[in-house]
């Protein structure tokens, strides 16, 4: 599929910006007359709201003005619900308890805002917080999600019976029926605990509302600019062309910047309309940490029925699923988890249970991964489990199941996140499998090296796992391609871009249709002046459905610069052809017209077209996929484990990874490699933690260890099967969270094989070196 | 969550006793305090500074003083809120007379912080708490000896109190040497400093 651009490994357009310190990011943005703005949020997890004295606070020299519920009158009422709920499912429960824009009457996680301060700057802002007074009376908190569900729970939405958010069960053919014909079945408690996004940039907002043109200019570090912009349109009772989001560089989304409702998104917006200034509003990590979503957290009861030799006949897991204080983002989490959990292995009977419940943390939305991190490492425990009791090789087991080549595509019988049923579009999973063992040399560790190594006392294990990532969800983006009188090519499109390449791919794309240089192709993204229609940057989806978008868009503007082209060299469109940012004669190069003369002809006002044509070289097209495109892989490596002090060093690391059609190998190796990372941390250094009262613990970089480079694998091999998806022209999948994906469950058991002769049985992520002494001392020892 | 520990004082009860009454000793064996109200004689208001690692700020709060019995035991009701955030408290301190002229003080509590205190300065309460304490301690140590000097009419004994960066200093050395390793004391230990200068303090103010 490779051709001139497309599919090479062309460095990024956007990184002599980037890497010379000349992008621009959120808080480069500075307006004449700008204010800032401050969150004063509230230290209790559960707590009603008595009275907030914030008048001392407003004397203070340099503070505008400070707000709290009361100020904002009609426009404190929760929501939008940012993703409908899943009425597809039939049966399901699903209790909508949008977000609130600011605590009113009662407190439901800790760093909730009570007030907002607007001042000449910063420093003021925060100053003045010393100076409110806010009377709380606490509530017992609820943070463990058994516990939240049993009666007389405190209720965090006094509203609703219990705490429970949602309840979702799914199934296909019978798990109880196959579980009574199966030799072996095997029951576990699995716990995936909760992560953060921790992009290197937080998040921020500056609004400008120009009172003379009515219009209002918001940046932002979304990753969703279009729902952004629509949702503060409706509210503020706005044309959306009234409103403009623009996202400049943004250090990195990993998920968490999809909300477009969070407090900051609603207020400063009213703000700084009332006060006919702007506003500027740059989170910082604490406030990172304490309110902006971060996401894992279940708890799994799962079950696995086999046959003797290793054949799976059924999997059960009901799951409880921590929401937080409420659930803007609908169940997208975990369905992906219910969708993830068996998606690559042949099993004919699966029962899966969601209970979703509030508690009193703050809210839980998709992190790379979302929800299928969770769901793969349930399942590849499941099957770790199942092969030390039948005596099994790891890496055999999965062989025995994995769904074959010719089983596509496969309908999976689960309802996922675009509530449609899933279907494995393509694949060879048994292929990722066989090479990943290859390049690992699997055969050879377990036969030759290990038992050498285990003579000498080494503590060195190998884990190999397989998974699958649903990707390019629609409903749909669109793109606009344009060729400019300067010959060179503009593209817009609705999505916004965190650090993805999203400046290269789209322009290889694009080029590769316009016979351009990449870099005289310029990439717009995230900016709704520029394209207005879309969903946002999640799941995977750039290059799967806006890229897609970008192809459509292009192969038309081809055909308009060949039908033009034609015309104005006196010849048939058959006659003709691009070369090098021309129109040319075939077998003629003599006669040829640059592609920036043609768009500049092609404008009825200079009378070449007929008036009736769509003027100039330029086409837009809209792309929505009848469901997602599903990657797929496999992992390997080998840990080397201290048992003394149980540091944990990943000597290699291989992935052989399935996202189709691949359109840069260089920033798809990037792409992978940061999801491993991501991976790596979710396995043994990333946790959140709340303590039993809602009390954030881990609010600073101090407490929340992100793996350093030292701490990634010392070899990492990187390895792509092509197996194009038919559900895109160019055959693309996605592949942003792949790397995160089936790091944890490979993780453990890497390190199960390591510590062979404690017998370990890891039911957890994440863990760290302390943790894993603790489940070394616990274990029946040799 | 429960916190616990234990310090043997060389002196008779009552005398221990007596000098968690008086004013002077108490107020000067914790630093940061800052000012005490007397509401009654059990309940008190008052402010002090904190400082935990790169959280810092003033509290104020209030104690309560319950279940008095002398000269054997009272339990503390702490509660304080300040910038940093808050942390609310009960705990028993018992005294108990060892028969050989020494008094051991128990303490043992229950204490929840929440804000900032939590969620940035968790990992330092831990050694922070305990410098807290073992300070205090060591400080009333000195002015018992002084005290009892005194009564006996012999030599006078010095008896200064340390300053907040004699203090600092105990901290951070307390820190190097690995002191925060048991982590389930963690928040607990925290209070405990507050508890005990709020105690001090009321007890100052309340004679």
């Amino acid at each position: 599929m490779a051709g001139r651009v497309f599919g090479q490994s062309i460095p990024r357009n956007e990184d002599p910006y980037l890497l010379t310190g000349q992008a621009k990011f959120i808080d480069d943005i500075e307006l004449p007359g700008m204010l800032h703005a401050a969150f004063y949020r509230s230290d209790y997890a559960h707590a009603r709201i008595k009275k907030i004295d914030v008048s001392e606070a407003r004397k203070l020299p340099g503070v505008i003005a400070v707000y709290t519920a009361e100020d904002f009158g009609e426009f404190v009422r929760p929501g939008p619900l940012q993703v409908p709920p899943p009425t597809a499912i039939k049966g399901s429960i699903f209790h909508a308890r949008p977000l609130m824009p600011i605590a009113k009457d009662k407190v439901r996680y800790s760093g909730e805002p009570l007030a907002v301060i607007i001042a000449e700057n910063r420093y003021i802002a925060e100053d003045a917080m010393d100076y409110i007074v806010a009377e709380l009376e606490p509530l017992p908190a609820v943070t463990d999600l058994e516990k939240a569900l049993e009666p007389g729970a405190p209720l965090v939405h006094e509203d609703l019976e219990s705490n429970l958010a949602a309840l979702v069960k799914q199934e296909r053919g019978n798990y109880e029926e196959a579980a009574a014909k199966a030799d072996v079945v095997i029951k576990k408690k699995i716990y995936v605990d909760r992560g953060a996004g921790a992009a290197m940039e937080n998040r921020g907002l500056v609004v400008n509302w120009d009172d003379r043109a009515r219009e209002m200019t918001i940046w932002a570090t979304t990753q969703a600019p279009i729902p952004l912009r629509n949702s503060i349109a409706t509210r503020l009772g706005l044309f959306e062309e009234q409103v403009r989001v623009i996202t400049p560089f943004i250090g990195g989304g990993f998920g968490p910047k999809i909300m477009t409702s969070q407090p900051d998104d609603v207020l400063l917006p009213i703000i700084a309309m009332w006060l006919k200034r702007p506003i500027k509003w740059i989170e910082d990590r604490r406030e990172n940490f304490l309110a902006t979503t971060s996401e894992r957290d279940q708890i799994h009861y799962a079950e696995i029925a086999l046959t003797r030799d290793g054949i799976i006949l059924g999997v059960k897991d009901v799951f409880y699923h921590n929401t937080g204080a409420y659930d803007p983002y609908g169940m997208t989490v975990p369905l992906n988890t219910q969708t993830h959990t068996v998606s690559c292995y042949e099993v004919p009977n699966f029962y899966t249970e969601i209970r979703m419940v509030f508690t009193n943390e703050y809210v839980v939305t998709p992190v790379r991964g979302a929800g299928r991190p969770e769901g793969v490492f349930v399942m590849e425990r499941l099957l770790d489990y199942a092969a030390q009791e039948l005596g099994m090789d790891p890496a055999e087991i999965r062989r025995r199941n994995l769904l074959r080549k010719e089983r596509f595509p496969y309908p999976t019988g689960i309802i996922g996140q675009d509530f449609v049923e899933g279907v494995l579009d393509s694949g060879d999973y048994p292929e990722t499998l066989r090479r990943v063992m290859e390049v690992i040399e699997y055969e050879k560790f377990r036969k030759e090296i290990q038992p050498q190594l285990r003579a000498q006392g080494k503590h060195k294990g190998i884990g190999i796992v397989c998974f699958t990532e649903g990707t390019a969800v629609g409903p749909y983006e669109g793109a606009r391609v344009t060729v400019g009188a300067n010959g060179k090519v503009t593209v817009a499109t609705g999505i916004s871009t965190q650090g993805q390449g999203h400046f290269t791919v789209f322009a290889q794309i694009a080029a590769e249709q316009l016979g351009v240089d990449v870099k005289d192709v310029n990439v717009i993204t995230g900016d709704t002046g520029h394209f207005h229609w879309g969903a946002g940057t999640f799941a995977s989806r750039g290059m799967g459905v806006a890229g897609t978008a970008v192809y459509n868009a292009a192969v038309k503007v081809r055909q308009k610069a060949l039908q033009f082209g034609a015309r104005f060299l006196g010849v048939s469109e058959d006659e003709v052809e691009l070369c090098d940012g021309k129109v040319c004669v075939k077998g003629d190069p003599s006669r040829s017209m640059p592609l920036g003369e043609i768009a500049l002809k092609a404008n009825p006002t200079r009378g070449t077209i007929e008036p009736g044509v769509e003027p100039g070289l330029e086409a837009t097209a809209y792309f929505g996929p009848p469901y997602g495109a599903t990657g797929a892989g496999a992992v390997a490596m080998i840990v080397d484990v201290d048992p003394e002090t149980m540091a944990v060093n990943i000597e290699k690391f291989a992935i052989v990874h399935d996202c189709g059609t691949v359109v840069n190998p260089l920033l798809l190796e990037g792409q992978v490699m940061g999801g491993v990372h991501m991976g790596i941390g979710n396995a043994f250094y990333e946790k959140i933690k709340y303590d039993e009262n809602g009390q954030l613990l881990t609010a600073s970089l101090m407490d929340y260890l992100i793996p350093q480079a030292t701490d990634m694998p010392k070899e990492m091999i990187v390895e792509h099967l092509e197996t194009p998806s038919p559900l895109n022209p160019l055959g693309m999948k996605g592949v942003g969270e792949a790397g995160a994906i089936p790091t944890p469950a490979c993780f453990m058991q890497a390190l199960e094989d390591a510590l062979y002769e404690y017998r370990l049985q890891i039911d957890e992520t994440p863990l760290n070196p302390s943790r894993l002494w603790e489940l070394v001392q616990q274990a029946p020892k040799k | 969550m429960q916190l616990e520990g234990e310090h043997v004082f060389k002196g008779p009860r009552e005398e221990v006793y007596a000098m968690f009454r008086d004013p002077e000793v108490l107020a000067t064996a914790v630093p940061g305090a800052q000012s005490l109200t007397k509401i009654d004689d059990q309940h008190f208001e008052g402010a002090m500074n904190i400082r935990i690692g790169p959280v810092s700020g003033s509290f104020s709060g209030k104690v309560e003083v319950a279940n008095e019995v002398y000269p054997e035991k009272f339990t503390l009701i702490v509660e304080g809120r300040g910038a940093p955030g808050f942390a609310k408290g009960m705990g028993d301190v018992e005294l108990i007379d060892q028969g050989d002229g020494t008094t051991l003080l128990k303490y043992s509590g229950d204490v929840q912080i929440g804000g900032t205190l939590a969620s940035v300065g968790q990992r330092m309460i831990d050694s922070v708490a305990k410098s807290i304490i073992k300070t205090a301690f060591e400080t009333l140590d000195k002015a018992l000896e002084a005290r009892l000097a005194a009564k006996a009419g012999s030599a006078p004994v010095e008896f200064k109190a340390p300053t907040e960066a004699e203090f600092a200093a105990a901290v951070t050395k307390d820190m190097a040497s690995g002191l925060s390793k048991v982590a389930e004391v963690r928040m607990l230990f925290y209070v405990i400093p507050l508890i005990v200068v709020l105690v001090i303090v009321a007890y100052l103010l309340s004679h």
